[in-house]
């Protein structure tokens, strides 16, 4: 479960992308808590069976 | 013995005419004026309000009317709860301004049931950021020592309860955010069942995580305010429409019989918690054991997998509802809030069906572990508060949280205090069960309450 890096250029053009345009101050803010997210994501992104749907996330009967 | 009431007691001598209502709404109105200046718990007080609740509290007490448990109890509200004709700002120069025309759903509820309203509480900025200090007004302090962290989000709830300002009031919990206050400032706060009590009215951070619930002095506390708030609301689409349990039916009880699973490696290897975190854990094991309930160490997925699913779907809801402000009043948010948030941009549609895949595996993981349990048992933080000024931007994400995972699976957790660390604040320990069963958790919660000696303390400022 290794995280892709992430660098400020990276994180500027997502940032912007998004619409939220960030000056490089800004941007080398975020980019701590980015390098967590991919770490998050890594984590997420493990493979998974098949039957792992998101449709029955809680089951029919608690409601 | 604290001289500041519960409200079962209060209850207890409202019902039998030995308590006005109106002294104390004004008891507790006077601790306000005496204490918040140093704890920033409450972002408005509603004298005037309070005031009237309470004569009219009195009224029914005089005519033998009373409403039932709640009736003349002194609340208030997180300030993300939409109040009538009362600000409502999320903590937010955004909502500076803004005034509701509807009571949340939850509000209306607790009115209905006869409380008297004393203000609305400090948050952290749209229940997700924080410790601000760029905010318009400044963080909660905690009252043990007010050097140091609340948590939050429901800051200034978990510092007014503890302070004896309320007897209780409003929270609510997207990953941790009433468990969390009520673990460091040493009270009871249970983030009920998914479902279970209506979000219609109150300010969202991420809606299949949200949850609104109650935070008091003790557990029992909480069942008495969680029965004034819970029940079906069609105008939330998660809201159940199934019959509301007593949840003091169980209170009383003890444990005996009750099978109780541990999930040490959550506490121990995953996030190591602090010495008495552990210590009191432990204690409150071996107390279960000795009264008859069957204790034995579980195993679920790492607490990092709970988290990093919880995480990931909670910046990117918060991103989906906050993106226009975000894109055009990016500088009238907090930092915090801004910077975590802004973080949804990092990753892809893909990348969340697969976070919410995986929600699903989790889901199923705890029910199976529960199949043959009545209560999970965790840690609600890693140990005492630490100092507000060393709260670092990026740490409710760096290390795995322990209140996730039951926002990820929308069972009901419930934090209580399990006594005092090295520091002198407070450590606790969380109790989660099967949806729709928080009588047995009440039931648990009140046995450990009430055979310590932990609720007869209270902060010195308090005293």
């Amino acid at each position: 479960m290794s995280a892709s890096p992430i660098d400020e250029a990276e994180l500027k053009v997502l940032l912007a992308r998004a619409g939220l345009p960030h000056s490089p101050e800004q941007v080398k803010a975020i980019l701590p808590g980015a390098e967590i997210v991919q770490r998050l994501l890594a984590r997420v992104n493990a493979p998974l069976p098949r039957e792992a749907e998101p449709a029955l996330t809680f089951k029919v009967e608690q409601k | 013995m604290s001289a500041i009431l519960t409200i079962a007691e209060a209850a207890k001598q409202i019902a039998a005419k030995k308590l006005s209502p109106v002294e104390l709404a004004k008891t507790h109105l006077d601790r306000i004026k005496r204490l918040d200046p140093q704890l920033n718990a409450f972002l408005m007080v509603t004298e005037e309000r309070a005031l009237a609740d309470a004569k009219a509290a009195e009224a029914r007490q005089m005519s033998g009317s009373l409403r039932g448990p709640l009736d003349g109890i002194p609340i208030a509200h997180k300030d993300i709860y939409g109040t009538a004709g009362i600000r409502t700002t999320a903590h937010s120069k955004l909502l500076e301004d803004n005034v509701p025309t509807r009571d949340a759903h939850t509000v209306k509820k607790w009115a209905d049931a006869g409380t008297v309203m004393l203000g609305k509480l400090s948050t952290h900025e749209f229940a997700f950021g924080g410790p601000s200090f760029d905010l318009p007004w400044p963080p909660a302090r905690n009252p043990w020592n007010r050097e140091h962290f609340t948590a939050g989000s429901s800051s200034g709830t978990g510092a007014a309860v503890a302070a004896g300002l309320i007897l209780g009031g409003t929270g609510s919990d997207t990953g941790g955010s009433i468990r969390g206050p009520a673990a460091l400032c040493g009270i009871a706060g249970i983030k009920p069942t998914y479902g279970l009590s209506s979000r219609a009215g109150i300010l969202p951070l991420a809606f299949s995580l949200d949850h609104a619930g109650p935070m008091a002095w003790t557990s029992e506390d909480c069942a008495l305010l969680l029965q004034g708030m819970a029940g079906h609301d069609p105008e939330d689409p998660a809201s159940v429409n199934r019959p509301v349990a007593d949840f003091t039916a169980e209170v009383g009880k003890g444990v005996k019989g009750l099978r109780i699973g541990v999930v040490r490696h959550f506490f121990e290897t995953d996030h190591r918690a602090s010495d008495a975190t552990r210590a009191g854990i432990d204690s409150a094991m071996d107390f279960f054991r000795k009264e008859g309930a069957e204790v034995r160490d579980i195993t679920l997925s790492p607490a990092a997998d709970y988290h990093a699913v919880g995480y990931l779907l909670m910046i990117n809801e918060a991103f989906t509802l906050h993106a226009p402000w975000m894109r055009d009043r990016f500088k009238d948010y907090g930092e915090l809030f801004r910077d975590r948030v802004a973080l949804a941009a990092t990753f892809s549609g893909a990348d969340i069906v697969q976070a919410t895949r995986r929600r699903r595996l989790l889901c199923r993981e705890m029910a199976t572990a529960m199949e043959d349990l009545d209560i999970i048992v965790s840690a609600s933080q890693p140990g005492e508060a630490p100092r507000i000024a060393d709260v670092p931007k990026w740490a409710n994400m760096e290390k795995p949280s322990f209140t996730m995972p039951c926002n990820v699976t929308g069972f009901p957790a419930i934090s209580i205090c399990t006594g005092f660390g090295q520091g002198g604040l407070p450590v606790s320990m969380q109790l989660s069960g099967k949806p729709f069963t928080e009588p047995t958790l009440f039931r648990a919660a009140h046995a450990y309450e009430t055979a310590t000696s932990w609720r007869n303390k209270r902060p010195a400022m308090a005293a």
